[in-house]
């Protein structure tokens, strides 16, 4: 895309604040008209309420996507013959896929932004990375689904993918010796889903069997949601401090982010807020969907300027959130503060249908 | 086997069969009403409709109308019904209609936690304890487990009947449950239901009146989220006064649910889905308006593109114009349960469906009646398919 060719040149932070915006309200907007040229679905509902692409409103008015219609419909600002990588995501509950389309150069542009993010908040070389997870077999080299597509994005910063499971979901205890051994006297990286670290190694890993001093150089990066921790009632705060307790381990990072919007990604800064990067932004709203003020909780709603062959740069999540106003975070970029407070929980219905 | 909790009926043989209306299941009945009046304490509403249904001036009522004295009938011995999980009551009006037409009968309810449920069967229970329903007591199974196949292979196997509620889903899982060769299948699949409303009679209504009837299909459709079969999701308007009625139709309706109703978090995300998606799709949209977060109404070109029929919840109605009645028929399929109407006859109605046999519409009722279950449900007069006849010449 030509009028993308200029944001990559910023870097992924910036402490001024109004830079940031007018960088951020600029592009978005291109991008909007973008959309609405290519995307007859787009261009529908922009029509029907009568939006107007060629003024530049304020981000709280452009329209969102509710995430769930990238699983009803085919949602595309491309030709189809373009289609270069089709991620699919079945998100919780429901057995219908999310399907976002990419053409190259939107998967080129989602690891040219997840790696500037990357090397300014974590570092600037690759590292050997253990997969706290299995391999997944039989992967259709064009089908994605959240985990392998998390896995292989992180997989860039890499300089070898190890995973810490056997096919039965064991622990390989060889493998992780031998993987330690070689790797605990520097940095390597240590990734996956929030649920699968503390299943594997706040409560799986056997002391016995592996010496637990070799993880203390390992850089933890772990996302996905706390939904399952939250049934065993374990904080964010917990989750870190048994992992500092168990295996020493001081870089604890977790990130946020859709399948939807891979690239524009979120970690979590040392107050424990997210910060959105210059590429992103994003708004909570109420339940009737109007702008929340800071403090409050509603759904979060995520910008982001990389969507380019979908329309999925600003969609209305089933996440609840909230932004928070600390004048003391002076984490690194200007700007919002958010912190996730998970799902939205899937309502009982009264009614006859579903058993 | 995996676990399963008994919540009435443990020891019940399952053996008994009677004829439809039988005396004992009428006391039986009456008492459990008298009952359900005493320990419902919090007033339930729905359970509160159901004690009114098992009253005995009601149940003759019925036995007046659907029994002929001449003929012998039973029960045809055990049913097996698999309720939704959503409307509480749903597994009581079940089981009164397998009592009525004489079967022994299985319940399973949902592995969701209801007062009303608990309270119903509190009921029974305390009624069953009395001598003179003994044999009744034998006809009673209420069961509760999580969804494990073991149980419902076991009671498919025993039954003589099997009445599927909870939709085309369950139908299809529960129908891979082999039965006996005789063993019959009631299935209660997807329905969906319209309104149709006289615009000029909505005109000439009354504040009061205006009131109560907005009243009554909030009943319809708000008490329970909009989502059961029966709830309308389309309003089809007829008569000279259009756009008046309408305005005053939903800023009405907008009043009452923004005061009284009040619906989890997940229906904004829900509505609000659905409407974007309409608005991308959905080339028959001709304007929409959001009242509130729980009214969206999206007025469409015709009735003739079919595709539109989306069973919407949580307050989001479609509505068209209609000059004729007769354009129901473009949306008329087996699919199409119930009519609520407003502002017609009864008689008008009878000879205009008489006239017309659309494919589908099982009930025609006004608005206020579109939850009231009965005897005739989804077009199987119950009592009759649930018993068996026997000839004598």
């Amino acid at each position: 895309m030509k009028f993308q060719k200029d944001i990559f040149l910023q870097k992924a932070f910036s402490k001024n604040l109004i830079e940031k915006k007018n960088f951020f309200e600029k592009h978005i907007h291109l991008i909007i008209s973008h959309h609405y040229k290519n995307s007859p679905y787009y261009k529908n509902y922009l029509d029907k309420i009568g939006y107007n692409i060629d003024c530049i409103n304020n981000i709280r008015d452009i329209p969102f996507i509710p995430v769930r219609l990238f699983k009803e419909l085919d949602l595309l600002s491309i030709n189809k013959r373009d289609i270069f990588k089709t991620l699919l995501s079945s998100g919780t509950s429901s057995s219908t896929l999310s399907k976002i389309y990419l053409d190259k150069s939107n998967a080129l542009n989602q690891i040219k932004v997840l790696q500037k993010i990357f090397n300014e908040l974590i570092g600037n070389s690759r590292f050997p990375m253990l997969v706290i997870d299995k391999q997944a077999n039989n992967q259709n080299r064009n089908n994605f689904n959240a985990s392998t597509a998390a896995i292989n994005g992180f997989s860039i910063f890499a300089k070898s993918i190890n995973y810490l499971l056997d096919k039965d979901g064991n622990i390989n205890y060889e493998f992780l010796k031998k993987f330690l051994n070689n790797n605990y006297n520097e940095k390597f990286l240590i990734f996956g889903f929030t649920s699968n670290i503390y299943n594997n190694l706040i409560m799986g890993l056997d002391p016995k069997k592996i010496d637990l001093n070799l993880f203390q150089n390992g850089l933890l990066i772990h996302g996905g949601g706390w939904k399952k921790l939250e049934e065993k009632k374990i904080s964010s705060k917990n989750f870190n401090s048994l992992l500092k307790k168990k295996l020493n381990i001081k870089f604890i990072k977790n990130y946020y982010g859709l399948v939807e919007q891979i690239g524009s990604i979120f970690f979590e800064c040392k107050c424990g807020y997210f910060i959105p990067s210059n590429f992103s932004e994003v708004i909570i709203r109420d339940e009737n969907l109007n702008q929340c003020k800071k403090g409050q909780k509603g759904f979060i709603q995520l910008l982001s300027l990389l969507p380019t062959s979908y329309p999925g740069h600003s969609i209305l999540t089933e996440d609840i959130g909230e932004i928070i106003d600390d004048k003391n975070c002076n984490c690194y970029g200007a700007g919002t503060r958010f912190i996730v407070h998970g799902r939205l929980k899937n309502a009982e219905l009264r009614g006859c249908s579903n058993i | 086997m995996s676990r399963i909790e008994y919540l009435i009926g443990k020891k019940a043989k399952l053996n008994v069969c009677l004829s439809p209306f039988d005396n004992q299941v009428i006391e039986f009945l009456d008492d459990l009403s008298k009952n359900i009046n005493l320990v419902n304490k919090k007033g339930f509403t729905d359970v509160q409709a159901f004690s009114f249904f098992c009253r005995k001036k009601n149940i003759l009522k019925l036995k007046s109308k659907h029994d002929n004295e001449n003929s012998v009938r039973f029960g045809l011995g055990i049913l097996f019904h698999i309720t939704p999980s959503n409307i509480p009551t749903n597994f009581a009006y079940s089981l009164i209609f397998g009592l009525i037409s004489g079967n022994s009968n299985i319940v399973k309810v949902p592995s969701k936690q209801f007062e009303e449920i608990d309270l119903i069967c509190k009921s029974i229970n305390k009624v069953l304890k009395k001598k003179k329903f003994s044999k009744i007591k034998q006809m009673i199974v209420i069961v509760k487990y999580e969804k494990t196949d073991e149980w419902t292979k076991k009671f498919s196997l025993i039954s003589d009947g099997r009445l599927i509620w909870g939709g085309d889903k369950t139908i299809h899982e529960i129908k891979k449950f082999e039965t006996k060769a005789k063993t019959i299948d009631i299935p209660f699949s997807d329905r969906y239901s319209v309104s149709i409303l006289n615009s000029e009679k909505f005109m000439k209504l009354s504040k009061i009146e205006t009131l109560n009837s907005i009243k009554n299909f909030y009943n319809d459709t708000y008490a329970v989220d909009q989502n059961a079969c029966s709830s309308p999701h389309l309003i089809l308007w007829n008569g000279k006064f259009f756009n008046e009625s309408k305005k005053k139709f939903w800023e009405n309706l907008d009043i009452l649910v923004r005061k009284k109703y009040e619906p989890p978090s997940i229906s904004v995300i829900d509505n609000s889905s659905r409407l974007v998606a309409d608005l991308m799709e959905n080339k028959n949209i001709k304007s929409f308006k959001k009242f509130n977060k729980s009214l969206y109404v999206i007025s469409i070109k015709s009735l003739k593109n079919e595709s539109l029929i989306k069973k919407t919840k949580w307050g989001f109605f479609y509505e068209c114009n209609i000059k004729d009645l007769n354009e129901i028929r473009f949306i008329t399929n087996k699919k199409l349960q119930t009519i609520t109407y407003f502002g017609f006859s009864k008689k008008y109605l009878k000879s205009f469906f008489k006239e017309n046999n659309f494919n589908g519409i099982d009930r025609v009722v006004p608005f206020g009646q579109g939850l009231n279950i009965n005897l005739i449900w989804d077009g199987y007069n119950l009592d009759k398919i649930l018993s068996r006849e026997i000839e004598i010449i």
